[in-house]
């Protein structure tokens, strides 16, 4: 074999071998490529009595500073998990109890919450205030309108249940609104959002004055249209 | 060039930049008297500045205006900041492009002017459904948005010129957008805003084979950046198959190798007639992008009596029997020479 | 009308300045789209890497062009500084490269000079005003002192631009030139002392040659340009560019002192080297419009070309002798060239487009354009004393020496007809063309052309000072060896046959073509074109050639993950009868008072020769492209294409097809990532025929008559193939860069030849290898791997290190210079060249890329 030739296989060899997969590691959670999560909803169930004291049993939190988790889309419950993991951000509750989750826990967990039935709301009407903001936004403010991700009825984006990367967009559909308004809040101050939703939502939260959060957030505890 | 040429070649330059500067100065002096910097200080925000001074839009930006997307006749403008919220990525990549520093311009001395809609039409509709195709006008594969749709908004700003016979032309039939060759959103190419990293790589996604051809013994300089596709042919269309900028094939070669043009007290008939009689355009395995070996080349042509219609085998080589001036090294162009025309009186064979 | 140098740059920048003046980079009009070199053919685009965020944050990868090809990862936004109201942002590359092996070879340096040593591989530096829109920005690199280019542009987006340049680009043609002469580059070559010029041997000749160190020969272009564009209205701009271009150096060209194949120790065939010192302007400028319903385009361009130098001369070592018996050769020591007259070029073009009802468009765009040259002509000849042959044994002229001529009658301007050329082509163009589209799914298409080019005046080769007409062949040295071949009539040789005129080439071009174009569906187009042509050359073979073709072309999007594109034409030309010698007005034969000679005028050539651009053919092209997206991150693009001529030619080219695959795969799996790999294969074939006479001085142009006859034909056929291949991969370990690739070409050219018998051949004893009937030469070959990795370290937020190194292998066999390695001299043959050669070729270097 000729130097040359060893050159050429080196280099077909390196092409080949040499590309790691991508979005491997510890780093910040790349949610533009993910597959479908599945986990054992029987698995989750044993494990999610430690969840309950704050998220409720059947996955309705009761205090509405906490979210609701019932009925929520697995992909986005798993990878809030793996970020509040790998994040480990010290001023979150959660930050510790994912600590000691495994990875199958997690999947579990997201299928077990996912396959609860959502709350229904308090049935709001299309003629609170937020509802016009989260159907047309506010192009004067720059605000888009929040539909276009999180579904027209707001139980998650359209055509999301025909590709997973559609389902890193929660349901909010009933949330609640205590929740909710607190969570833009956050997005609006994370100055190095970890996740790449965070890195789309962020921007939008600091569009939202106070009075619109409260407004759709509202709205959307009533139960969205 | 040695640095005494280069100081010289630059004074020249600026001077020349220096005397075209004081039309321009004089032509935007109003312009430049508002733009003078904001007495505000606490505004602190050039976009606040920029609009108390309210300059008029650049002429070019000044027709700007939310294109029309006929997949959603109902929708209405958003403006960028709606757009931003969402794709923030996408226009920190787009800031720093040519569009943008004009659309911005524009936008801040008229807020009618749009700045993404100007191209991608009006954003309600899509903000609402993202999902949707065709809402919002795209200018992918996937967008939903027909080609047509495309090109046309693209052309609303950049009509004529050296567009003017994009319609009809070998691309625009083939079904090519601009944005098949063009993606304006983020500074791909140092010029041109082009989709690849260069004119020659953009062309070379669908010419791969003439892109090699400039692989070859002889070749324009095209391989190495000094020159690009677009020296010789206009993709946009032009009135000279196969795209060229001029006139003629010979108008084209002449632009770079104006010492061929002559006209020659002695002409050559087909060298007179189409460059391309004997040299590949691109690249060739043979010396100076000839389309066959010498002699055979001229062969094809001559065969008059004596001596140019011999056959002529490896004997007549260097290194055969019966070396023969006719075959070897430059053959032929031995002694014609001057075989692209001779202006000598004596010439008429190009032999001086 | 000598004007060495007449524009410099600096009354050139006045100049412009004048005109009103839009910019360079321009795909209408002119050169100079693109600056940059060797090292980043890119310009910079690329010297940031990708943006490790993607493009988007709501979706992976990349999205695809309507046709299918993936866009490419942005690069990382710069990093800006504000001053003020002004954003800078800049980079700053800067390093040194060396190079190894045969790194003194011209294929390696084509177009490249690698000097070694500190490189400025790019500075880029850009300034915007967001307020209103105003930017500045310079980019400039240096390989070299020949191999450079700076420009600075300075604008308001939308307002107007102007932009300035300088650029330098070697080439380099060839490393292996053993010129014999003093004086190379300048426009007088002289043999060095010790060496008398007509009457040194061949044996001191090649000597001398084999002792001439090897040195390289090669053309700088030193270009500057200035380009300005406005906005005068939304509606209105204006442009103007101008550009001159200095040449400078020195390359291979010829030297004719007569045949040396028939007649050993005679003659004299020379590669001299010509000398390139001139100087182009170039200068555009124009008006557009574009409004609602007209558009208009009034452009100007003109080009002004001058050498430094009229002629140039050389002198000949070799002696002379006669061919016949106790007569004398004249000494001839001198030889000459007229160089490239110095010419100015006018075009004016005006374009008028009107949109029309149904979607369509109505364009007509005139145009009309003059080239003229007026150069000083140079003398019929350089020599000194008599050239020519002295019958008598003497070299005294008179009426006992027809043949002997003084020179002194021929080598002073008083010998011409007129002092100067005063040459002019006038050109003319109209072309209408009209679109509509009565229907969303249908387009028609219409177009007329009507082009010109005529000939202004005519050269009369007479001389006053001694009443005849002709010329002066081969430097005189033709006619100081054979008797009465001196390229001179007069009543007393009435049967000489030579060029006395010049040869005008008016021609003229008339187009028409019909199309339409019908959308099938969404996903379907179909298009077909039907166009005819009709060019009418004067003194040509034909008077009329017309050509028919039939394009048909369909376009399919049927699939998510294919696009195709296919076209077929199907080409016919013909023309009017045929004449084998439309040039017989040119010559003696044409003057009062000539006399055939006793056997007849010899056959001008045989009459069943068809030369290509006239001859009838039929041409079948297909044009084959598809585009495949097997998943998201990938992309495999395939094309095919193949060109099929027949001529109706017994003799000259009768056949030349090619045929040609390429196949591409590439793969953008994250940012930064990609991979790509090609394969290319192409070949082409092109077929002749000719003939050999049977007789010098037959006057029957027929096959089978007293001059050409059936056993003189001969056949060649000259295959080439190509193929291509190549490896492309980069990759960020982590913080760290890694390019690397590959690629490879093996061109292969085969000449064959086939002979009805030995009389179609140069040499009847050369027939070698292959029998009796046919043979083929040494394969043409060019082969070339080339191999370059480079790694992109980050040192600081602000500043990388760059290693690279490339690799290259070039294999080059060119049989025209067989024997040239062991001697440049033949006989009274001497080359300069000695043709290009193989080299392994290694370029390293150290970059620091730093952002300003």
């Amino acid at each position: 074999m000729t130097a040359i030739e060893r050159l050429r296989r080196f280099l077909f060899a390196t092409a080949l071998a040499g590309i790691p997969l991508a979005h491997a590691g510890n780093g910040p959670v790349d949610l533009r490529a993910i597959d479908a999560v599945h986990g054992d909803a029987a698995a989750g169930k044993a494990k999610a009595s430690v969840c309950s004291a704050c998220h409720g049993p059947l996955g309705i939190a009761i205090v509405p500073t906490f979210p609701n988790l019932a009925g929520q889309k697995a992909e986005y419950l798993y990878w809030r998990l793996v970020m509040f993991k790998r994040a480990g951000k010290p001023e979150s509750p959660m930050t510790a109890q994912a600590a000691n989750l495994d990875d199958a826990s997690m999947r579990d967990l997201a299928a077990y919450f996912a396959s609860l039935p959502p709350a229904a709301g308090t049935a709001g009407t299309g003629t609170m205030p937020g509802a016009a903001i989260y159907r047309d936004g506010d192009p004067a403010a720059g605000v888009p309108p929040c539909q276009g991700c999180h579904g027209a009825d707001a139980r998650g984006r359209a055509g999301a249940d025909g590709d997973p990367r559609l389902r890193v967009y929660p349901m909010l559909r009933g949330q609640h609104a205590a929740y909710i308004a607190q969570r833009i809040k956050d997005l609006a101050a994370d100055a190095s959002p970890f996740t790449s939703t965070s890195h789309v939502m962020a921007p939008i939260a600091r569009t939202l004055d106070a009075a619109s959060v409260d407004a759709i957030a509202h709205w959307l505890e009533a139960g969205a249209p | 060039m040695r640095s005494t040429d280069a100081i010289r070649r630059l004074l020249a330059l600026v001077l020349g930049c220096a005397t075209l500067v004081p039309a321009l100065a004089q032509q935007s002096r109003d312009d430049l008297a508002r733009s003078l910097p904001s007495t505000n200080l606490t505004g602190g925000d050039v976009q606040a500045g920029a609009s108390m001074m309210n300059a008029a839009p650049a002429p070019g930006f000044a027709k700007a205006k939310v294109a029309d997307n006929p997949g959603a006749p109902d929708a209405t403008a958003v403006g960028e900041r709606t757009c931003i919220a969402c794709h923030q990525l996408e226009s920190e990549h787009f800031t720093h492009t040519f569009h943008a520093l004009g659309l911005h311009a524009a936008n801040k001395a008229d807020a009618s002017i749009p700045v993404c809609e100007t191209c991608h039409g009006p954003g309600s509709a899509h903000a609402k459904d993202p999902g949707a195709k065709g809402l919002i006008i795209g200018y992918t594969k996937d967008s939903g948005t027909p080609i047509e749709t495309q090109t046309k908004t693209c052309l609303t700003c950049h009509e004529g010129g050296p567009r003017d016979h994009w319609l009809g032309s070998v691309h625009q039939r083939n079904g090519l957008s601009c944005s098949d060759c063009h993606n304006p959103m983020a500074k791909f190419s140092a010029e041109g805003l082009m989709a690849k990293a260069s004119i020659n790589d953009t062309c070379a996604q669908c010419h791969r084979d003439v892109r090699l051809q400039f692989n070859r013994r002889s070749h324009m300089p095209l391989p190495e950046g000094q020159m690009s596709c677009d020296d010789c042919h206009n993709p946009h269309g032009s009135i000279t198959s196969p795209l060229l900028k001029t006139n003629t094939v010979n108008e084209t070669c002449y632009q770079c190798h104006a010492e061929k043009r002559g006209p020659f007290l002695f002409e050559h008939a087909p060298v007179r007639e189409s460059c391309l009689n004997c040299h590949t355009p691109h690249g060739s395995n043979q010396q100076t992008l000839l389309v066959t070996p010498l002699p055979f080349l001229c062969q094809q042509c001559h065969s008059g009596l004596r001596h140019p219609n011999d056959l002529h085998t490896p004997g007549s080589l260097g290194n055969g029997q019966h070396p023969d001036e006719r075959a070897m090294g430059r053959a032929c162009v031995t002694c014609h020479a001057n075989i692209h025309g001779s202006n000598a009186p004596s010439g008429p064979k190009f032999h001086e | 009308m000598r004007t060495p140098r007449l524009l410099r740059p600096l009354p050139l920048a006045v100049a412009i300045a004048t005109v009103v003046a839009r910019a360079h980079a321009d795909s209408g009009v002119g050169v100079d789209t693109w600056r940059a070199n060797k090292l980043d053919p890119t310009g910079g685009a690329t010297i940031d890497g990708c943006d490790e965020r993607g493009t988007s944050w709501l979706e992976a990868g990349v999205h695809r062009s309507p046709t299918g090809n993936l866009y490419a990862c942005p690069p990382p936004p710069p990093v800006t500084a504000g001053h003020g109201e002004w954003r800078t942002s800049g980079v700053l590359s800067i390093g040194a490269v060396a190079t190894g092996g045969d790194d003194g070879n011209a294929l390696w340096n084509r177009y490249v000079d690698w000097d070694g040593g500190i490189v400025l591989a790019l500075l880029a530096f850009d300034a915007e005003r967001a307020a209103d829109g105003t930017y500045a920005s310079v980019r400039a690199s240096r390989v070299s002192d020949d191999d450079e280019y700076y420009q600075a542009v300075f604008g308001r987006a939308g307002s107007y631009k102007v932009q300035a340049f300088l650029r330098d680009m070697p080439n380099l043609v060839t490393n292996t030139a053993k010129p014999i002469w003093n004086g190379v580059g300048t426009d007088h070559l002289t043999l060095p002392a010790g060496y008398a010029a007509g009457a040194s041997s061949p044996a001191a000749i090649a000597a001398l040659s084999a002792a001439t160190p090897e040195r390289t020969l090669g053309v700088t272009r030193e270009k500057q340009g200035l380009g300005f564009s406005v906005y005068l209205t939304p509606q209105w701009t204006a442009y103007a560019n101008a550009t001159d271009e200095q040449r400078h150096g020195a390359r291979p060209f010829g030297g004719p002192f007569f045949f040396n194949f028939p007649f050993p120790d005679n003659g004299g065939v020379l590669e001299t080297v010509k000398p390139i010192d001139d100087s182009t302007v170039n200068l555009e400028g124009g008006f557009r419009y574009a409004g609602r319903v007209w558009r208009m385009d009034f452009g100007y361009s003109g080009s002004f070309y001058r050498d430094r130098y009229t002629r140039y001369t050389y002198e000949t070592p070799f002696a002379l002798s006669p061919l016949v018996p106790n007569a004398v050769s004249a000494p001839l020591t001198t030889g000459q060239f007229a160089t490239e007259p110095d010419n100015d070029y006018h075009n004016l073009k005006a374009a008028f487009t009107r949109k029309l009802p149904m979607n369509g468009e109505l364009s007509i765009t005139a145009s009309g354009g003059r080239m003229s040259q007026d150069d000083t002509l140079i003398p019929p000849v350089a020599c000194q004393g008599v050239f020519g042959i002295g019958l008598d044994g003497s070299l005294q002229t008179g009426p006992q020496n027809p043949y002997l001529y003084d020179c002194a009658n021929w080598n002073t301007p008083a010998a011409l007809s007129r002092k100067s050329a005063d040459m002019r082509i006038d050109t003319s163009l109209l072309d209408a063309r009209i679109v509509l589209q009565p229907a969303t799914d249908l387009t028609v298409r219409g177009g007329l052309r009507y082009e010109r080019e005529d000939y202004r005046n005519v050269y009369l080769a007479y001389n006053p000072l001694t009443g005849q007409y002709g010329y002066v062949s081969e430097n005189g040295s033709q006619g100081s060896v054979v008797p009465g071949e001196s390229g001179i009539w007069d009543p007393s040789d009435p049967s000489a046959i030579t060029r006395v005129r010049s040869l005008p080439l008016d021609m003229q071009t008339t187009e028409a073509n019909i199309g339409a174009d019908w959308k099938l569906g969404a996903r379907d187009t179909l298009g077909a074109t039907l166009a005819f042509s009709r060019y009418e050359p004067t003194h040509r073979e034909r008077s009329t050639v017309d050509d028919g073709s039939l394009k048909l072309s369909w376009t399919n999007r049927a699939l998510d993950w294919l696009t195709l594109r296919a076209n077929v034409t199907f080409l016919h030309q013909d023309g009017d009868r045929y004449d084998y010698d439309p040039y017989d007005f040119t010559y003696s034969i044409d003057l009062p008072g000539f006399v055939a000679p006793p056997t007849g005028v010899p056959a001008h050539t045989v009459d069943a020769l068809r030369k290509y651009d006239v001859s009838s053919r039929n041409e079948r092209k297909l044009d084959f492209m598809a585009t495949f997206m097997p998943r998201e991150d990938m992309t495999v693009s395939a094309s095919l294409r193949g060109d099929w001529s027949d001529y109706d030619a017994e003799l000259g080219r009768q056949g030349y097809d090619t045929l040609g695959a390429t196949v591409q795969w590439e793969w953008q799996p994250a940012p930064g990532s990609n991979a790509s790999v090609y394969y290319a294969y192409d070949r082409s074939k092109l077929r002749m025929a000719n003939i050999n006479e049977i007789n010098d001085s037959g006057s029957n142009p027929s096959i089978g008559g007293n001059t050409y006859v059936d056993i003189g034909r001969w056949w060649a056929d000259d295959t080439q193939r190509n193929h291509n291949a190549g490896v492309v991969f980069a990759h960020a370990f982590g913080r760290v860069r890694v390019d690397a690739s590959w690629n490879y070409l093996y061109a292969r050219g085969t000449t064959d030849y086939r002979f009805a018998s030995p009389l179609a051949l140069a040499w009847a004893d050369t027939v070698i290898g292959d029998g009796p009937g046919g043979g083929t030469f040494a394969p043409m070959t060019y082969r070339i791997d080339s191999l370059s990795i480079g790694v992109r370290i980050p040192l600081h937020e602000r500043v990388a290190l760059r290693v690279f190194d490339v690799y290259e292998r070039g294999r080059i066999s060119d049989w025209h210079y067989l024997g040239f390695d062991a001697t440049h001299a033949f006989d009274h043959r001497v080359y300069t060249d000695g043709g290009p050669q193989s080299y392994d070729a290694n370029l390293v270097g150290l970059l620091l890329d730093v952002r300003l």
